[in-house]
């Protein structure tokens, strides 16, 4: 089936893994893919590193299936996917731009975490026989988002939608794990309670991307959906780390890593400080909202609800500490 | 029990009988709200029928914003904690005798009443609900000239009685804090309860977890009573009371809290400078048995 190898797909392929690239060479890659799926665009960010950048869009926007950064890597034995997408049709677009480029098996499909976003297309990757790979929290969290995910995205799945396409992983990460696609290492580490409870960020150490899911969103405001201050903690021990390049899980592709960081830092500390400020003042959550890190909207796209959200939730948590 | 918090047991529990008739509305109203408003529209099904069994033949005046408004969010920022704010203008401030809170879609219509002693000054009244699905919300105000005023708001939510417990939910049952303004004339009140809405799964056993809530608050200031409520399975866990006045609030502040299990909880703020200064004791689940 999908395995069968094309030619120019195997020439392109041995391309990928041998010739030296630019950074950031844009690929489009449109037309039919293997199986007839559409084929994702991709950019091609080292040898054997491919991203799809998502479109800013809400959640409940036209197109909100294809909001996430997700894309492969490809070793010398093997593919690793790193997130596929908001719909399993996104998944199976990744599929057929991952065809274009190579005929190699895809051993390994990794979550960065439970958001719908990142996760709905894992079903589209069944038929390939991969191992699911992800925080050893996502199992959990994808049990308690079974029935969410059912009743919010029905038209993203393959009709009818059923509990089965929501796809657990297989492999749970506890704090780090190797990955070895065949002339390349993929070093996984699973962080705490930040954007979620269940964030997984992974490096290709060949090539020196780190692939940081949402743990690092860019122009898009991030959405608290863990612990605003674990996630100023954790994006400290992201900034230690040593990379050529940064794949967030939305917005465009950087460089610098601490650079990337900043903005995001400065938005989850003027929120902490914004509702310590009013939580000190007696203030309603209503006033929270409106006043908290107000500076910061101009700054980041899709503000209006989510910010509320984010201010709600850190107000809840920061009202006991 | 609670090693930092000054021990004061309700010495007058309120009568038990009027905590078991509370429940028994509140679940009568649940059996008929949900089978009266499936697809209904903002006006009509549980509200009509809330309607008729409060306010038959009341006229409820809706014109006057100066008066008394109505603060939600359209799009809520948590279905679990929705907050909602009523204002009062400077002709109701000392004018109100008792608030009714209304969630039309919820299985428990009935959030809180609110009775207001003769002359309290109360300016604001803020607190966080559970809103189940789509609907209005109301808040209907009885002044002490026997007038009836209505603000309602449209509220797009939806999950928020069957979201499972948080984290948050653990800690200290019946823990209260105080978070008095700068200027003294509100105060922010945080309960430690789950209030459990009784339509709620845990999440690792996937068993049904029983309705456990507060269901009862006396709010005073300097030994006199600002308010009593009835509440019910409509508060969000660790519900919250935001009092507003028109004048300062002296100090000492008591909060005394009777929830559905029959456990009493109190705290006391005594204007230290320094702010969340919070006490509390609970007098324990069967306390006055």
């Amino acid at each position: 089936m999908l395995h069968r190898a094309l030619a120019p797909a195997r020439l392109r392929a041995w391309l990928l893994q041998t010739v030296t690239w630019p950074l950031a060479v844009l690929m489009s890659l449109p037309g039919a893919g293997v199986g007839g799926a559409p084929a994702l665009q991709l950019q091609a960010l080292a040898p054997g590193v491919f991203v799809h950048i998502g479109q800013q869009l809400a959640l409940d926007a036209p197109g909100h299936d294809d909001i996430a950064n997700i894309g492969f890597i490809v070793g010398t034995r093997c593919i690793a996917v790193i997130d596929t997408g908001g719909s399993v049709r996104v998944g199976r677009a990744l599929l057929a731009a991952i065809r274009q480029i190579s005929p190699l098996p895809i051993c390994y499909v990794i979550n960065t975490h439970v958001h719908v976003d990142h996760v709905l297309g894992n079903a589209a990757f069944v038929l390939e026989h991969p191992k699911f790979v992800g925080h050893a929290a996502l199992a959990a969290a994808l049990a308690n988002s079974r029935d969410f995910f059912l009743q919010q995205y029905p038209e993203d799945l393959d009709q009818p939608p059923s509990a089965v396409q929501i796809i657990a992983p297989d492999i749970a990460v506890a704090s780090t794990l190797q990955l070895d696609l065949g002339g390349r290492r993929l070093s996984l580490k699973a962080w705490p309670l930040a954007h979620t409870d269940c964030d997984l960020t992974v490096l290709d150490t060949s090539s020196g991307t780190l692939w940081t899911g949402d743990l690092l969103f860019r122009d898009r405001l991030p959405a608290v959906d863990g612990s605003a201050s674990g996630w100023l903690t954790v994006l400290d021990g992201l900034a230690r780390l040593r990379v050529a390049r940064v794949v967030p899980g939305h917005g465009p592709i950087a460089g610098d890593l601490p650079l990337a960081l900043q903005p995001e830092r400065r938005y989850l500390r003027a929120l902490i400080d914004g509702v310590h400020d009013e939580l000190a003042r007696g203030d309603s959550m209503q006033q929270a909202i409106v006043q908290v890190a107000a500076v910061e909207q101009p700054r980041w796209l899709l503000w209006d609800g989510t910010h509320a959200r984010n201010v709600a939730r850190v107000y809840e948590q920061m009202e006991w500490q | 029990m609670h090693a930092h918090s000054v021990s004061q047991p309700v010495s007058q529990p309120w009568p038990q009988a009027r905590v078991a008739v509370l429940a028994c509305l509140l679940l009568g109203f649940g059996g008929e709200a949900s089978a009266i408003s499936d697809g209904q529209t903002p006006s009509s099904g549980a509200w009509e029928y809330l309607q008729r069994q409060f306010y038959p033949d009341r006229s409820l005046g809706v014109l006057d914003e100066n008066f008394m408004s109505l603060e939600a969010p359209a799009n809520t920022p948590d279905p679990a904690a929705t907050p909602l704010t009523l204002h009062f203008g400077t002709a109701a401030v000392g004018h109100i005798r008792q608030i009714r809170i209304i969630i039309d879609n919820n299985p428990s219509p009935v959030a809180a009443t609110f009775d207001l002693p003769s002359g309290a000054r109360v300016a604001e009244l803020g607190l966080r609900v559970r809103i189940d699905r789509f609907t209005s919300v109301r808040a209907i105000a009885e002044t002490t000239d026997g007038r009836f005023e209505m603000r309602s708001a449209w509220v797009n939510a939806s999950g928020g009685c069957s979201a499972p417990p948080s984290t948050l939910a653990a800690g200290t049952l019946g823990e209260i804090r105080f978070r008095p303004s700068p200027d003294a004339r509100s105060m922010l009140i945080s309960i430690r309860h789950p209030n459990n809405s009784g339509f709620q799964i845990d999440p690792r056993s996937g068993e049904p977890i029983a309705a456990h809530y507060v269901s009862h608050m006396r709010f005073s200031s300097a030994g006199q009573t600002l308010l009593e409520a009835d509440t019910g399975i409509s508060l969000s866990e660790n519900p919250t009371l935001r009092i507003g006045s028109d004048q300062p609030l002296p100090a000492p502040i008591a909060m005394e809290i009777i929830d559905s299990a029959d456990a009493h909880f109190t705290g006391s703020w005594n204007g230290a400078v320094a702010s969340n200064v919070a006490t509390s004791t609970a007098a324990g689940a069967g306390g006055t048995r």
